[in-house]
């Protein structure tokens, strides 16, 4: 068991590499200069090839990968070139309000999306399957920022409940002092009931806007998963027996929550890229946010900073849930 | 009144049977078909120019003249709105192909060489999926310059891992088959038993991801557009025209941006229909799993 953890763990390495490539080259198709941006306009020659030379792009290709690689594994990111901040602490000011948006959203994505799909998967092709199957494939289909512009259409402009999308707290409270970084539980931590209940407004809208979309998979995948559990012969086995229908809708959902967990796990990659758009449009000020203006605007050492950023999250996500897997599925254990 | 009825002929008895043992399929393809004609006969439907402003008729509300009212420019959006499908088509389709010609010989060589390629194209495709794929796409298309050509290369080469895979999976099972075997022993060059003798029996499962794929191209691309990387309006493009309107929405001229974004489900519902049921007809095994 632990040499199979270390090996999963050693399998992060290679991959680590690979995705630092990818993340290299992503700058490097840009074909951007960023010299001209970073030396400024009244830059000596002298000076101009200084910059050059400190961002090592005087240098053979590969060596600037070894440049980039040797820089990651310090924490170094590099500077944004428009505003010449450091790109990893620019990222982490502001995952928390990420962090706060996709664990609400998903959490409640998948409170809606577990029991929804398991009582479609009861009744393959009921009443509730079909309006469910539906729902699903609309919330496949919806773009993410659309919605987002319905609901402060619905929600802010018809009806009034609702702020305006426009940050995380209401724009003349002071945020609470940073604890965890979400305004919502450091307000609460503080007793700043102001600043919670606002903080707690200003996250419906976008917090719904990232459950909607992420309920629909998740609800797609579980009926799935469900049914194959209901159809197999333990099941089967235990409905022969006689077993009460409470006790055999228990043992499906026990051996259905294993999947389920992987397969929300392997969704949240998709997730992080719709919450940047949610971000975007309720202007979150969060990671996303930033990541996508930079795109906007050529940004590409925070493009690249944020890029690389988001995958690893995907690999740790990855790697949380194999290791859960490994330790609540015996028989995945002994798969080599 | 004995008036023979005309047998039904017989493409409607298929729509009908087809219609009935999948009716996801038969609402998909309903939906895209009208959008396909929506884009050919475009010049004929739109009652306006879809990119002529009218500076007197600004932002005007839906009405007769204008069912889904005007926008910043005086544009009429309906007009608009029927020549965004040709956008989104002209994007998807060739997206798709790009796709498939890049991930198809791919898949196909990887899966009958097996060995070191084939671990590292597998590898290669591990490594992609740890990024969200709409950024990733926004990424790179920015990366390399957000011109419409790139647009479609990127969405295509982006879309390629899917059929690869699809390919692969089907070449590694076949590559063991008697007509295989028998290709080899009658001595056909390497490229001749993968695409004259393996490909035809590989390709359905591709085949069977290219809505689901065109509906991803639609999304992206309509996705770059309402960012303000790629298409600028004023074209016609869906989501440059949510763009557009977005900053409408929250002082209460909604039709600007909420007509395309309907049209925009509409067809990428229209596309997921059609995919679902295809990947159930064309795999039933899929349709036993699932249902």
């Amino acid at each position: 068991m632990t040499g199979l953890l270390a090996r999963r763990i050693l399998l992060v390495v290679p991959l680590l590499a690979v995705i630092l490539l990818f993340t290299f080259l992503l700058v490097r198709i840009s074909g951007s200069d960023p010299v001209g941006l970073l030396a400024g306009p009244t830059a000596t020659t002298e000076e101009i090839a200084l910059v050059r030379a400190s961002l090592a792009l005087d240098q053979p290709i590969w060596v600037q990968f070894g440049v980039y690689f040797g820089k990651v594994l310090q924490g170094d990111l590099g500077n944004s070139w428009l505003s010449n901040r450091p790109v990893l602490a620019e990222i982490l000011d502001r995952a928390p309000a990420t962090i706060e948006l996709l664990f609400w959203g998903v959490l409640i994505g998948a409170g809606l999306g577990i029991p929804a799909g398991l009582r479609a998967a009861l009744r393959p092709d009921g009443g509730f399957d079909q309006v469910t199957r539906f729902l699903s494939l609309l919330g496949f289909s919806v773009p993410t920022y659309w919605l987002g512009l319905i609901m402060l259409f619905v929600f802010f402009y018809l009806l009034g409940w609702a702020p305006p999308g426009m940050g995380r707290i209401d724009l003349f409270l002071t945020p609470p002092d940073r604890i965890t970084g979400s305004y919502l539980i450091d307000g609460l931590l503080a007793a700043d009931w102001e600043a919670a209940g606002s903080a707690f407004g200003q996250l419906v809208l976008p917090v719904l806007c990232v459950a909607i979309i992420s309920a629909a998979p998740i609800i797609k995948q579980t009926r799935a998963i469900a049914l194959e559990v209901l159809a197999s012969d333990y099941i089967r086995y235990a409905r022969a027996q006689g077993l009460p229908h409470r006790q055999i809708r228990a043992m499906a959902l026990r051996n259905s929550m294993t999947p389920i967990v992987t397969f929300i796990g392997t969704e949240i990659t998709g997730l992080v890229g719709t919450t940047s758009l949610i971000e975007y449009v309720f202007a979150w000020g969060g990671l996303g946010q930033y990541g996508l203006s930079a795109i906007i605007a050529g940004d590409f050492a925070v493009v690249q900073g944020y890029v690389l950023v988001l995958a690893l999250f995907s690999v740790i996500v990855f790697l949380v849930v194999d290791v859960f897997v490994m330790l609540t599925e015996p028989r995945a254990g002994a798969a080599p | 009144m004995s008036a023979t009825v005309a047998p039904p002929p017989r493409w409607a008895l298929r729509v009908a049977g087809i219609t009935r043992r999948s009716p996801t399929l038969a609402i998909g393809a309903a939906i895209m078909l009208v959008f396909a004609l929506m884009a050919i006969f475009a010049p004929w439907l739109t009652p306006y120019d879809p990119i002529m402003a009218q500076p007197r008729n600004v932002l005007a509300a839906p009405s007769t003249a204008h069912p889904f009212g005007t926008d910043g420019n005086g544009m009429d959006v309906l007009s608009r709105v029927i020549a965004g499908a040709g956008w989104a088509f002209g994007i998807a389709i060739p997206a798709v192909l790009v796709g498939l010609l890049a991930g198809v010989p791919l898949g196909l060589y990887t899966g009958y060489r097996g060995g070191w390629p084939d671990e590292i194209m597998m590898r290669g495709f591990d490594a992609l999926r740890v990024f969200p794929s709409i950024i990733l796409a926004l990424a790179v298309v920015a990366a390399a310059g957000p011109s419409l050509l790139n647009v479609v290369l990127v969405i295509g080469f982006l879309d390629s891992p899917v059929f690869a895979r699809v390919v692969r999976a089907e070449v590694i099972a076949l590559r063991g088959s008697t007509f295989v075997e028998s290709a080899v022993a009658a001595g056909n060059p390497t490229w001749r038993i993968l695409f004259v003798h393996i490909l035809p029996n590989a390709i359905q499962g591709a085949m069977a991801q290219t809505a689901v794929r065109a509906a991803w191209a639609v999304r992206i691309s309509a996705t770059l557009a309402f960012l303000g990387v790629g298409i600028q309006p004023p074209t016609p493009e869906w989501g440059a025209m949510i763009r557009q309107g977005a900053e409408y929405l929250v002082t209460g001229q909604w039709w600007v941006g909420i007509f395309p974004g309907l049209a925009l489900i509409l067809m990428v519902l229209g596309l997921n229909m059609l995919g679902d049921g295809m990947q159930d007809m064309l795999d039933p095994r899929r349709k036993a799993a699932t249902r």
